[in-house]
């Protein structure tokens, strides 16, 4: 019987468009988790399969040990796709010519991501393939010179003799330094034994590669780890690269936004339900003086609300999910390669969202409503439904509950929930004392103002709610407007238009003018000239340093570069794996490479001293590198004589004080220099970088070749060419290609930062509006007796005006306010960037508040200002 | 029909009072509202109650319809003890036994008048709802209005939809808070006399409260609250028989 009335009074409610507000609301709440999740995940997903690319699996393990076929079979077993790859260096010889080059031997299945690309010849239109065939080798192109060969000529490779097959064009994990790099030699993977380059104790970095969904291959690691031995380890992406870290700060900020989203579409969808149990007291009230229990109209009004929230989660759910497969979509276009991933994580966060919305926030309203007495028929006495202090307790766990959930990270989202309180009870308490203060102020105003700021003052209580809830919605937004602008601006400083893209290694002191004479002559501009010598350092405080152990780094360290992009990355953390190219240290940063994850052994032990085990690159500066910084000590005077500014996570790892003494050897020269400085490296910067840099006197007699930089636009390519000729000797590195996909992800996620703005400035919008409709009932009363006591349409509309800019610009003052120790903090604490004030927030933030409010208050009521005074009094008093 | 026949011959005690006492707590004092009220109205009466604004008419309504509580004493509303009964069961007694009309109509603005006649039977399980609700519709003389939201009517309109909804469960009792105090006196008279028209169609108890001395000259019965007291201003009727 009841269901019949629901179902009776339910339609009726829907084509009056009374459960509209609060189904929009929660259709807003879980369609944001689910785009906002989707979205995430995808991009998520997209930069990690990009990144794959770079070490051209999604994950390695390494060894210095011949292959274990049973962890392939595992691999297999479990659906993987897998590759091997062997890296070792050897001398090749063509006619007179020989050549000690860095051989990559791999199977046709490399590689698993990315794309390999080997050419026929140097010409446009070459043919091209994409794996490796047997009893042929590809070179890299300056091979060739140095071999003085051509393709199609043959090579004496060990005891084999192969057919150059072609240049290699693309090859996803190119080694990223060349410098003191052997040129490289691809070869199938099947023809190294018939070589017999290896021996017992040759050194040989052995690769298994393998590609797959991200659980299978922790499956994996887990079958096979009793099978590895201190000699293996494995290497995964990572997040320690600058590519990196701009990921994680762009998800935390989707998260931040996300959880943002989820408080303001709550606060939506508890303003709607209370305004709608306001505007449903009577009826209440009649069908129970009717003969309805309680317990009957809450039924009654609870199948509506379930109804509703049904509705509202599934419309919800299905544009959300079309929501992130838009995006999916898009980031497949733009990518080419990407595999779009389902995950169900989206869909159940955001019903959960729903059922949490409408349970916590809508359904108290409505409880209460349900209890509204029947002799309310008698004594219209209206109760108020603004949130009580159960609700406020329930809903703020609940939307706790809900960021935990979302962001998975305990927490940022207790900590942000503590903030989010904080502000609310700090709003509050301005609000009170701000509408209080304004009756004094009142006193000698045009009589709008007057009627404006006694409207304010009568309306306290739901005037406070409304302003800490238009102060919050414009907080967020501010925030998230502020933090997006700030995040793509320093992603764009780390790779400013214009930063060099190629860098040029091993110049003699004769080819240094040449060099910067053929740069000019093709309008460009070399950057500074870095000295380099390679040396050891021997002694800290006349103490020797511990030789490096594990046989699988000697073995490594002897495949002369052999440094892929993961295993430069690892340089930057652990020092004695730096080969000393600075060139890996420009590059890989840039990159979401690869940390090694030490099986076992070889982890470095507690306090100990710990040697660096190789050669470092050394140079010698007046000036201090613009992108380091000095944390302790001080940079060279001209007077200072024998002395080494040391970056400060070496100095760390040598336990080094200033002050100490390093022993170093060049050449097999000996000399000593005092420490008298610690540097911060910016590893981001596309610049080279130093670990050590000496005073400028000790190096003097040392020879010394040149590093240097320079941007080089995309159609003087061939001046490549023409370099690679004229100086055979001097290396090219080109970080184009890392370039364009730092780019490529910053574009991406900028753009995914623009859409969640947009998404969260809607879910304020909506809030605002849920806000101003639910007082539309009791302005129409005060409108249509201020009407009848005569007042004129233009005061009226003066008075409106003039109230909804008070309260725009206080919440768009407090917002400001707020959003300003929030950037702070966030800005320090979470994304660890410089502290700075924003100006343009102190105008922006009070603008926007005056505007918005204003300008919704003004479309919400303008129909009502407008009615006749007959009309508006009907309407008033039905 | 024949249960009325019955019903008018036997005479039967529709509402009984007895020492009924209305309290309210202030935030500093207690107020009392009704104070001993002793009152006994027989089935088929027609009663008004009179008396100066905020003497407690209101009140005494409330609780004999079993929408308010009493501080202390008895009511008895078609033999139930109302003063025993919980919310739940006296919603039940209203649902089968009384029937409302309020001074501001109270129609439910998301219901066509139709609809909000027939609400109270479909909630007390009535089967033909529909048609007794066009019946009555007709009785009204809205006919052509079945269809039109409570914001479409005028207030007379208004008020007469509302007495078809009071009467579509023939209720036993039927009370009214100033029905006609928001009309205008001609429609005021007009609604007055379907109700009295109703009433006596029906056989139905009648309690209104009204300021209007025409109004309450046409029940058998008048009682003037006057500081929470309540005297009989006419002899009864059945004193006079
Ligand atoms: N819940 C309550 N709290 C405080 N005072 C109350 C309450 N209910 C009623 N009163 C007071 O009791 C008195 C009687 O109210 P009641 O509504 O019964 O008067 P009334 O006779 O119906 O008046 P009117 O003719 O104006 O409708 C009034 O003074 C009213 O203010
Ligand atoms: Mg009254």
């Amino acid at each position: 019987m009841w269901l019949n009335i629901a179902a009776r009074l339910f339609w009726r409610e829907l084509r009056r468009g009374e459960l509209w507000v609060i189904a929009f609301a929660l259709c807003l709440a879980v369609f944001t988790v689910v785009s906002l999740t989707g979205i995430t995940e995808s991009v998520r997903s997209a930069l990690s399969q990009r990144s794959s690319n770079f070490i051209a699996a999604d994950k390695i393990l390494r060894s210095s040990l011949p292959f274990n076929e049973q962890i392939f079979q595992n691999a297999e077993q479990l659906g993987l796709k897998t590759a091997k790859q062997m890296q070792f260096s050897t001398m090749v010889f063509a006619g007179d010519q020989m050549q000690l080059v860095s051989v990559k031997a791999v199977s046709p299945s490399y590689p698993l991501r990315g794309r390999l690309l080997l050419k026929s010849s140097e010409q446009a239109d070459a043919t091209t393939s994409n794996t490796v065939v047997k009893d042929q080798v590809f070179l890299e192109p300056r091979l060739l010179q140095l071999l003085n060969i051509g393709i199609g000529d043959s090579l004496e490779l060990g005891v084999s003799r192969f057919v150059v097959g072609g240049i290699i064009a693309e090859e996803p994990d190119a080694p990223l330094s060349v410098f003191g790099n052997a040129p490289r030699v691809l070869m199938h993977v099947d023809d190294v034994a018939a070589t017999e380059v290896v021996q017992p104790g040759s050194r040989i970095g052995y690769r298994y590669q393998f590609a797959g969904d991200t659980n299978t291959l922790k499956t994996l690691e887990q079958q096979v780890k009793p099978l590895l031995t201190v000699h293996d380890r494995w290497q995964s992406l990572d997040r320690e690269s600058a590519v990196g870290s701009a990921l994680d700060r762009a998800e935390k900020f989707l998260l931040l936004a996300g959880l943002l989203g989820i408080v303001l579409a709550a606060c939506a969808a508890a303003v709607a339900a209370s305004q709608y149990s306001q505007r449903h007291q009577m009826a209440v009230a009649v069908i129970k003086a009717l003969g309805t229990t309680t317990a009957m109209a809450r039924r009654i009004y609870a199948s509506h609300l379930a109804m509703v929230s049904l509705f509202s989660i599934v419309t919800g759910l299905l544009l959300g999910q079309l929501a992130s497969s838009g995006a999916q979509w898009f980031i497949e276009v733009w990518l080419g390669d990407y595999r779009p991933e389902f995950s169900s994580r989206p869909l159940w966060l955001g019903a959960l969202t729903g059922v949490i919305c409408a349970t916590l926030f809508s359904a108290r309203p409505i409880w209460r409503l349900a209890a509204v007495p029947a002799l309310n028929v008698l004594r219209q006495r209206a109760l108020s439904f603004q949130l009580d202090l159960w609700q406020l307790v329930t809903g703020g766990l609940a939307i706790w509950l809900l960021m935990w959930l979302f962001s998975g990270d305990w927490w940022l989202s207790s900590w942000l929930f503590v903030l989010c309180l904080a502000f609310a009870a700090l709003l509050l308490g301005m609000a009170a004392v701000l509408v209080r203060l304004a009756k004094p102020m009142a006193a000698g105003q045009s009589s709008a103002l007057k009627l404006a700021l006694a409207n304010l003052r009568r309306r306290l209580w739901p005037n406070s709610f409304q302003l800490i809830t238009f102060s919050l919605a414009l907080f967020l937004t501010l925030i998230l407007y502020f933090l997006r602008a700030e995040l793509i601006s320093q992603w764009q400083q780390q790779v400013p238009a214009g930063a060099p893209n190629q860098f040029l290694v091993n110049i003699n002191e004769a080819e240094k003018p040449q060099i910067i004479q053929l740069l000019t002559d093709n309008q460009l501009k070399a950057g500074d000239f870095y000295p380099m010598v390679s040396g050891r350092v021997l002694t800290v405080n006349n103490e020797k340093l511990p030789e490096s152990d594990g046989r699988e780094q000697d073995a490594e360290q002897s495949n002369a570069g052999q440094s892929d992009a993961g295993q430069s990355n690892a340089a930057q953390q652990n020092p004695e794996r730096q080969k000393g190219e600075q060139q890996a240290d420009i590059a890989d940063n840039t990159l979401a490479a690869g940390r090694d994850t030490q099986n076992s052994g070889t982890a470095s032990s507690g306090t100990r001293r710990e040697g660096i085990g190789r050669e470092l690159n050394l140079t010698w500066l007046h000036t201090l590198p613009a992108n380091n910084q000095i944390v302790a000590g001080q940079w060279f005077g001209a007077e200072d004589k024998a002395q080494v500014s040391v970056e400060e996570k070496l100095a760390e790892r040598l336990a080094l004080e200033l002050g100490d003494t390093i022993g170093f050897s060049v050449g097999g020269q000996p000399f000593t220099a005092t420490v008298s400085s610690f540097r911060k490296v910016d590893w981001n910067s596309l610049q080279p970088n130093f670990f050590m840099i000496l005073s400028p006197d000790l190096m003097q007699n040392f020879p010394a070749t040149y590093l240097t930089a320079f941007y080089l636009p995309k159609q003087q390519t061939a001046l490549l060419n023409e370099m690679a000729r004229s100086f055979p000797t001097i290396s090219v590195l080109s970080v184009d290609n890392i370039l364009k996909q730092v780019n490529d992800i910053i574009a991406q996620v900028s753009l995914a930062l623009t859409v969640i703005l947009v998404l969260v400035f809607a879910a304020a919008v909506l809030v605002l509006v849920a806000q101003v409709q639910a007082t539309l009932e009791q302005r129409e009363q005060e409108l249509a007796i201020l009407r009848t006591l005569g007042a004129k349409t233009v005061f009226l509309r003066k008075a409106v005006l003039a109230e909804f800019a008070a309260l725009g610009l206080m919440a768009g003052v407090f917002a400001t306010l707020l959003a300003e120790v929030l950037l702070a903090v966030v800005q320090m604490r979470l994304f660890q960037l410089p502290f700075s004030l924003h100006f343009n927030l102190w105008w922006i933030g009070p603008g926007l508040g005056l505007a918005l409010i204003c300008g919704l208050g003004w479309l919400l009521l303008r129909h009502l200002l407008q009615l006749p005074t007959p009309v508006l009094l009907r309407r008033a008093l039905s | 029909m024949v249960k009325k026949i019955l019903m008018s011959l036997l005479p039967k005690i529709a509402i009984q009072a007895k020492a009924l006492r209305k309290e309210v707590q202030l935030t500093d004092a207690r107020l009392t509202i009704l104070q001993q009220i002793n009152l006994t109205i027989n089935s088929g009466e027609t009663v008004a109650v009179v008396g100066a604004s905020g003497s407690g008419k209101s009140t005494l309504l409330g609780i004999l319809a079993g929408l308010d509580t009493v501080s202390s004493g008895e009511v008895y509303l078609a033999g139930q003890p109302l003063h025993q009964l919980d919310d739940d069961a006296r919603a039940q007694l209203r649902a089968k036994e009384v029937g409302f009309v309020f001074q501001s109509f109270l129609l439910l603005p998301s219901l066509t008048a139709l609809e909000n006649i027939t609400l109270p039977a479909e909630l007390a399980g009535i089967k033909d709802a529909t048609a007794r609700g066009r019946k009555l519709l007709s009785d009204v003389g809205l006919t052509e209005r079945a269809d039109f939201y409570p914001s479409q009517l005028s207030g007379g309109e208004q008020q007469r939809v509302a007495i078809a909804r009071a009467f579509i469960t023939e209720p036993a009792i039927l009370f009214a808070d100033e029905p006609s105090a928001n009309l205008d006196a001609a429609t005021g008279a007009k609604i007055e006399d379907l109700l009295f028209a109703l009433n006596e169609q029906q056989g139905t108890t009648l309690v209104l409260v009204t300021h209007n001395p025409q109004l309450a000259q046409r029940c058998q019965r008048q009682l003037n609250m006057h500081a929470g007291e309540l005297t009989e201003l006419k002899p009864e009727v059945g004193d006079v028989a």
